[in-house]
């Protein structure tokens, strides 16, 4: 963090360090649903636990902790559904290092990625490889983060439907309990949320980790959208891509 | 005691048991309440009831506890079993008939004979199926024999109580004798009321059979053949209770101090918020009472396959396939999210002592 460390204080955000190139990485999309995420996973874990095991105790007459709980944990839930709509459909809409083929590794090249990226955590190679956008094995992560928000998704609005007894709600979920028991989608949701957790203190362990080891600004870039990169590195990666796509997302500073 | 058997109206056979028109009269505004219609209904049931002629009934037991039987015939006073049995003409009924062995049979032939499409059939019971169904035979035929015969012939077809339903209690795992609900044992009946339950709430069959005889057709069912006044709405939304749970007042363990106040029983395993029943509304013995008014936690004997999906009854989730039967679902989770904590921690350190002994010739793009 040296190199940083030294820069001017001009502009509000940190200046690259030689050799690095500033680019605008992350679109408004995705760092607005991201954060939506983070606020909704924390309130629907606190409400949720709640729910499934109510940890306060009601004081006075006037008493509504599991009204309120229930209040807050259904109204995040649609926060957290729009959310992951609008992550969705940037999967399609977004520039080339937020589309879906990141999130899966299918070429040869982002598989061998990967395996370095393992090597990596493994203890097996000095420095993590750079990478612009997420590595192969983060993408892979949040592929897997957002199959979990999608079955969290579909049993809570399961549960819903069950209670709130909405035709248009029944329609979409009332056929699920009869393929699964109603108590067995309350226990997948109930273990997601934990998935959510170990996701959660792994997913900022790593941030912080590749952004210091990097010093490619990687914490920042989540606030900003914009990530620092070895100047060869964009060069090798624009080299590989098709001009249409480049073109409009490459604002260096 | 001389009791009119025939072409005498129903208040007045009842009147010769002792039973006055008025009590009739409150036993059809009880039907009309059970079914959620205006009272004007009570006076139309009154008159569909109060007929001379009564249909033909017969209900067969297969593998069940009799449980059914004995909620219907021990049901208060004045016993709803005393209206169904004078609304209906009971041919057939192992425990209550008074014939027995091989006239017993002949009297349940000569129903399936001479009332062919006519009679109203209750099936109490779960139906085996495993090798060949031998595990449930009457009179040398087995349950599922007995049940295509008798219920393919039948006008009506009510499946009382869980194990008629769906198997139930005999059907839960590992299900040795592959016992069946009556819809799968007899396929293709289209003519099925299931009324689930552990047991059956006998206000709730005299309610059913009264739609029949009133409307003269089944009320609207759910997805699984259950009638919606029943099975429309969630127990935990008709609870007394329900203002301790939204409050945050839970029973914390039996014979506390929430137990005595009559707090929430969701923190011990009541199954209440999952199960669609109308128990709190009906009540048992009279009206007098139901379970979690009597201070313990639904079980969710009306739900599917409840033995299974619903057990155990005193935990918030089911048991974990795979893990003991004592570990609970959050501690497996809090396990989890602590080992991914220490494998962090761990690569912490170990990321550590990689930054103090990388070589320094090696460049940050390097493997």
């Amino acid at each position: 963090m040296k190199d940083t460390a030294t820069a001017s204080n001009h502009t509000f955000w940190k200046d690259p360090a030689t050799g690095q190139v500033r680019i605008y990485v992350w679109e408004w999309p995705i760092r607005f649903s991201h954060w939506v995420m983070v606020v909704s996973i924390i309130l629907l874990s606190v409400t949720g636990y709640y729910m499934h095991s109510p940890y306060l105790t009601a004081q006075g007459h006037e008493a509504f902790v599991m009204g309120k709980m229930r209040f807050i944990h259904i109204i995040t839930a649609y926060a957290f559904l729009l959310a992951i709509a609008l992550r969705i459909v940037w999967f399609f809409l977004g520039n080339r290092w937020v589309r879906i083929d990141q999130y899966i590794p299918t070429t040869r090249r982002r598989f061998r990625h990967l395996i370095a990226v393992c090597k990596y955590y493994g203890f097996m190679a000095w420095s993590p490889r750079g990478c612009i956008g997420h590595n192969p094995m983060a993408g892979a992560s949040y592929m897997i983060v957002y199959t979990m928000a999608v079955v969290e998704i579909f049993t809570g609005f399961t549960m819903f439907a069950q209670v709130v007894q909405s035709p248009v709600l029944l329609f979409l979920f009332g056929w699920v309990p009869r393929v699964i028991d109603i108590q067995y989608l309350r226990e997948i949701h109930f273990f997601i949320m934990f998935g959510f957790w170990m996701f959660f203190i792994q997913h900022v362990y790593t941030a912080a980790l590749i952004s210091i080891e990097e010093r490619s600004a990687l914490m920042d870039s989540i606030f900003s959208g914009y990530k620092f990169v070895p100047e060869e590195e964009l060069a090798q990666e624009m080299g590989m891509a098709s001009p249409e796509n480049t073109a409009p997302v490459i604002k260096t500073h | 005691m001389n009791v009119p058997s025939e072409n005498v109206e129903l208040s007045a056979r009842l009147k010769a048991r002792g039973i006055s028109r008025r009590k009739f009269l409150k036993f059809c505004g009880l039907m009309s309440t059970t079914l959620a219609l205006p009272p004007r209904y009570a006076h139309a049931i009154a008159t569909a009831l109060d007929k001379p002629k009564r249909p033909t009934l017969v209900w067969l037991e297969f593998q069940d506890c009799a449980g059914n039987s004995e909620s219907m015939l021990r049901s208060g006073d004045p016993d709803v079993a005393q209206f169904v049995l004078e609304m209906l003409s009971w041919e057939y009924h192992e425990i209550i008939m008074a014939g027995s062995g091989h006239h017993a049979e002949a009297a349940l032939q000569r129903v399936v004979k001479e009332c062919k499409g006519e009679y109203i059939c209750i099936v109490e019971g779960a139906i085996p199926l495993a090798d060949g169904g031998i595990y449930c035979t009457i009179g040398g035929r087995t349950a599922v024999d007995i049940a295509q015969e008798v219920c393919r012939n039948a006008a009506v077809n009510i499946a009382v109580g869980a194990c008629a339903w769906d198997g139930g209690l005999v059907a839960a795992s590992p299900n040795p004798t592959g016992a069946v609900g009556l819809q799968e044992a007899v396929p293709g009946l289209t003519n099925v009321i299931n009324l689930g339950g552990c047991p059956h709430n006998p206000v709730n069959t005299a309610a059913v059979l009264t739609h029949y005889l009133t409307f003269k057709e089944l009320p609207a069912v759910d997805q699984f053949n259950r009638p919606l006044f029943i099975y429309g709405n969630l127990i935990h939304d008709q609870c007394e209770r329900r203002a301790h749970y939204d409050a945050g007042r839970y029973v914390e363990e039996w014979g506390d101090e929430g137990a005595r106040k009559g707090y929430c029983l969701y923190k011990m395993g009541c199954k209440g918020p999952e199960t669609h029943y109308n128990c709190p509304a009906v009540r048992w013995n009279g009206g007098t009472s139901w379970p979690i008014k009597a201070g313990h936690g639904c079980i969710g004997c009306a739900s599917p396959r409840f033995w299974d999906t619903k057990s155990p009854f005193y935990s918030r989730l089911p048991k974990v396939p795979g893990f003991g039967v004592d570990v609970k679902a959050e501690e497996i989770g809090w396990i989890g999210t602590g080992i991914v904590a220490g494998a962090m921690v761990a690569q912490v350190a170990g990321n550590i002592i990689r930054d103090k002994i990388r070589p320094d010739n090696n460049g940050h793009d390097g493997q």
